[in-house]
């Protein structure tokens, strides 16, 4: 095995040399541009262009090794030469992902290794770095390894070009996305280890019968079969997508009805019938007319009367169920403030604003509630984790609202509570000009309105009458010194929260509370009909996938299918696949156990795996019976209609046979 | 293995691509030792059948054994008893005859390393040549050393000498002579090139539009074909149906017939045509050979008078 997996190493070493420099140069592409801007507050090596770079330049150099390796011996003497080693498939099958595999682990870690070398070396990159960063880009360079199988796969594969050669593609194509889709990071090496698994047994069981499916072991075959999949699923909704320009454009149902809260402080009930047509009434039922003229108010001159909300929930501060592995890792450190010659990030791991010399690209120290420290801990103070954007003026603690002054390096405080009424989120409304003109706060019991310098505008009580109502809306009303606080539903629970209870509204005055409050009628979600885009890519979608989505809290409908999507994908599903699955099985002659089990797969993917089972299968040539006369299938030795074996070939009188004697 | 069993054995050996038989039904024994040659025209199955007998190729029905093991799951043992020898010659481009010798010598305990030089010696090959540089000769020569070297227990020679010119041919043969010398060495190829056959192989099997028609020493074979020349007065009368006819020639006042397994039936089926002669004509093995593949049926030696004056 040695000896192939050189000649592997050998043979590919050219292709190898070049990935070498491609991935060099995109590296030092990185370098520069990075190096070319002193005030570039990105981590090299957490920075979105590496990950996309990376992902980008594995995918085509896997793909490519791994087609060029099997291709390098297609043509069938070579292939011959090579397999008629007196070895396994199975080693012969090794020999070569080792040599593919450790070539490369050699092209993509070398410049990789390199660039975060230089990146880690002190004076080098003004940004903290924590290990965790590399993730996205491990993941991505493990995703790699998809696309060598999958371009092994389309090179050993023995079909044609046009046919289903590149399906295999399409299974490292799906995985890519959906890295970067899963919630939690063990999710997505699952994904890379399963893809992995499936496209590694399907290559391995093309190696057992040089690229045909018939004669493979059954794991083999299953794994060809399911790798083959997501690329018919792609092919599928392409096709679907460009047949429906054929047809003609459809009217789309979409009713919806929402809340808006005027600048006098007014709440208005907007609902849309789906056919474009607004209704606006008031709380009580009666339309918005014009003052001047009394005719019904349009859709355009109502939204000039809206207010502007500043929002924020209270719960994001601590749960961050919403975003994914992959944006956290982003997170780990926010670049926060570019000073002219500091540049500041907040560093989760130590809750401190850390600053780093624009000059000498070192660490200078950190900055906590108690004041900037050399180090990065200080006195083990720390700011709480914000949502907010990225250099505003205000961080917090569980107790205490402080302004940070990067240039003086000191935090301020604005705003204490107690420890049995800790904040729970704070936010900072702009005026017009973009100056900072409030900050609002919330803790588990009241809600406050500071001025920019900390002064109380008013104080009332966050008494939400709904659990799920964590979202807070303020609207600055006319005249000045008016407020519209609403509690609304919020977090991923709003869409059923509020046909249940659409919030409270508070209008609350400077210096004098509460004036009056409103709880919010429950309002219908909104319905939406489906294009007809979607109802035909319903028809292609497996109905095995659908159900797996919201399992999965995965893509457009994670928190549920759509029963429309539902029925015509099991329609397609029952109606068209299984049938036309049974009747291919029963023509072919298909055993009881193997027709069972393509239709159970035909069942639950559907038209991906109608495309899948007619692109794996080789199917036999008919002949006609010389006892029965009807047509059978010639890869059988009886008939299996009337049970005669082949007849033998037709004597002519010429033959010419005799014993043979051994030599 | 008893040493009396054939090395190869197939049953209802069938294949086909598509709609077409590209092997039907063959049922072939090779005997252990001596030179085994697969004769047949293109297309007629016979790469298609060693193929099959190697596992390259999946045979749609039936099947076969070689050196006893199940032609469906050669093992790595089975293989390294086996040489094989492809039609085309490939080896990897990049490697020098030098590193190819040492690449192919990892994989056979039993290389040897005097056979290998002997070979690439005799086809005057420089080890530090590129196989890239080589003639098609001079690859065939490689191959060959290639496979010989493992002094294989049987060798399969799918057509070796095809695109060879007439000396490379002839080193190809001696060199296949060299193998047989050792009795318990099987050879068994397939090729077009008649001569060869005659000088080297002790029994040929004829694959005619993927049928087994022939299968026998090839003492029998060419024994069993005779040419007859009838010379007539006149025109020569229509041919009646004759047992064994391969191939009738007709030129003004002459019939040549080929047939198989002649005799008294066919002799007596011939006078009827009351030639005013008729002799027994002798017939090479080429002859016979072209005799039994060509297209069956009566063919005229005159060319029409338009013919002869274009």
């Amino acid at each position: 095995m040695k000896t192939l997996v050189f000649k592997e190493i050998r043979e590919n070493v050219k292709l190898a040399v070049l990935g070498l420099i491609i991935y060099t140069l995109v590296l030092l592409v990185l370098y520069r541009d990075y190096v070319a801007s002193p005030t570039n507050m990105s981590q090299p090596l957490a920075d979105s262009s590496l990950v996309f770079g990376t992902a980008w330049f594995c995918g085509i150099f896997g793909a490519v090794l791994g087609w060029l390796q099997v291709h390098n011996e297609r043509r069938p003497d070579l292939w011959a030469f090579l397999i008629h080693r007196p070895m396994t498939r199975s080693g012969i099958f090794l020999a070569k992902v080792m040599a593919g595999l450790g070539l490369y682990a050699l092209v993509v870690g070398l410049p990789l290794l390199g660039f975060i070398v230089w990146a880690r070396l002190p004076g080098h990159v003004a940004a903290p770095f924590e290990p965790a960063m590399l993730w996205p880009v491990a993941m991505y360079v493990l995703g790699g390894v998809l696309y060598y199988f999958a371009g092994m796969l389309s090179d050993l594969r023995q079909v044609r070009w046009y046919g289903s050669r590149v399906l295999g593609l399409g299974a490292a194509i799906v995985v890519s996305p959906l890295l970067a889709m899963s919630p939690e990071l063990w999710q997505a090496l699952v994904l890379i280890l399963l893809g992995a698994a499936v496209l590694t047994t399907a290559v391995w069981g093309g190696f057992q019968r040089d690229g045909h499916y018939h004669g493979q072991p059954v794991l083999g075959r299953a794994a060809l079969t399911v790798a083959l999949m997501p690329g018919c699923l792609i092919v599928a909704v392409i096709a679907t997508l460009l047949f429906r320009n054929f047809l003609p454009r459809d009217e789309v149902l979409r009713r919806s009805s929402n809340y808006c809260v005027t600048t006098n402080g007014v709440i208005f009930k907007v609902s849309d019938d789906g056919m474009g047509q607004q209704t606006i009434v008031d709380l009580e039922g009666k339309p918005l007319k014009d003052e001047k003229t009394g005719n019904l108010i349009d859709a355009a001159a109502f939204n000039r009367r809206t207010a502007a909300a500043t929002s924020f929930d209270v719960e994001t501060g601590d749960d961050r169920s919403h975003q994914n592995w992959m944006l956290n890792d982003f997170l780990l450190v926010r670049a926060w403030r570019n000073d002219p010659d500091t540049l500041w990030y907040y560093w989760r791991r130590y809750g401190r604003l850390v600053g780093y010399d624009v000059t000498t690209r070192r660490c200078i120290g950190s900055l906590g509630p108690k004041g900037f420290a050399a180090d990065l801990v200080g006195a083990r103070d720390r700011f709480d984790e914000t949502d907010g954007p990225a250099g505003t003026r205000t961080l917090r603690t569980a107790t205490a609202l402080f302004q940070v002054d990067t240039v003086q390096r000191a935090a301020n405080s604005l705003f204490t509570t107690t420890e049995d009424d800790p904040i729970l989120a704070t936010g900072e409304v702009a005026n017009g000009d973009y100056g900072w003109q409030y900050t609002i706060v919330a803790t588990k019991r009241f809600v406050y309105l500071l001025t920019a310098e900390g002064k109380p505008v008013w104080k009332v009580p966050y008494e939400p009458a709904d659990p799920k109502s964590t979202r807070l809306l303020l609207y600055c009303l006319e005249p000045r010194d008016q407020f519209a606080l609403w509690v609304a539903p919020g977090g991923q629970a709003a869409g059923g929260a509020r046909e249940r209870h659409f919030g409270r509204v508070m209008w609350v005055a400077r210096d004098q509370g509460v004036m009056r409050s409103t709880d919010l009628p429950a309002l219908p979600a909104p319905h939406r009909g489906l294009m007809l885009e979607e109802k035909l890519v319903s028809l292609v979608m497996p109905p095995a996938l659908l159900a797996a989505l919201p399992v999965l809290h995965v893509g457009l409908w994670a928190n549920g299918v759509p029963r429309e999507v539902l029925l015509l994908s099991w329609a397609s599903s029952i109606l068209v696949c299984l049938p036309v699955g049974l009747w291919l099985g029963w023509r072919y002659r298909f055993s009881f156990a193997t027709q069972a089990g393509w239709a159970v797969f035909l069942l639950l993917f559907g038209v991906p795996g109608l495309l899948a089972f007619l692109s794996v299968q080789e199917w036999p040539a008919r002949e006609a019976c010389p006892n029965c006369k009807k047509l059978r299938v010639v890869d059988r030795t009886q008939c299996e209609h009337c049970g005669a074996d082949f007849a033998p070939p037709e004597k002519t009188g010429t033959e010419v046979f005799a014993p043979l004697q051994a030599g | 293995m008893m040493n009396d069993q054939p090395v190869i054995r197939t049953q209802g050996l069938t294949r086909y691509f598509g709609a077409r038989a590209a092997v039907y039904e063959l049922n072939l024994e090779v005997p252990r030792g001596g030179v085994f040659a697969l004769l047949g025209r293109n297309g007629s199955g016979k790469s298609t059948t060693i193929r099959m007998l190697l596992g390259l190729l999946e045979p749609t029905r039936g099947g076969g054994s070689i050196l006893g093991y199940d032609i469906r799951a050669l093992p790595p043992e089975a293989r390294a008893r086996i040489g094989y020898l492809t039609e085309e010659h490939q080896l990897y481009g990049w490697m020098s005859v030098r590193a190819c010798g040492d690449f192919q010598s990892r994989f056979y305990p039993a290389w040897n390393e005097k056979i290998f030089r002997g070979i690439i010696g005799h086809f005057n090959l420089r080890p530090t040549a590129l196989v890239k540089s080589l003639s098609r000769g001079e690859r065939a020569g490689l191959c060959l050393a290639l496979t010989l070297a493992p002094e294989p227990e049987l060798l399969i020679l799918d057509d070796p000498a095809v695109g060879l010119d007439p000396v490379a041919r002839r080193s190809l043969v001696e060199s296949m002579i060299y193998l047989t010398r050792r009795s318990d060495r099987t050879i068994f190829f397939s090729t077009h090139q008649l001569p060869d056959v005659e000088r080297v192989a002790d029994h040929i099997a004829v694959l005619d539009r993927s049928v087994l028609r022939v299968c026998c020493p090839l003492e029998t074979f060419r024994n069993s074909i005779r040419q007859v020349r009838l010379r007539f007065p006149g025109t020569p009368p229509p041919l009646p149906k004759i047992p064994g006819l391969l191939q009738s020639f007709r030129s003004e006042v002459e019939l040549r017939v080929t047939c198989v397994h002649y005799n008294g039936a066919t002799e007596a089926a011939l006078r009827a045509l009351a030639p005013a002669e008729m002799e027994q004509a002798p017939i090479s093995l080429e002859d016979a050979f072209i005799g039994y593949l060509g297209d069956r049926g009566e063919k005229s030696f005159i060319l029409s008078e338009t013919e002869v004056q274009s």
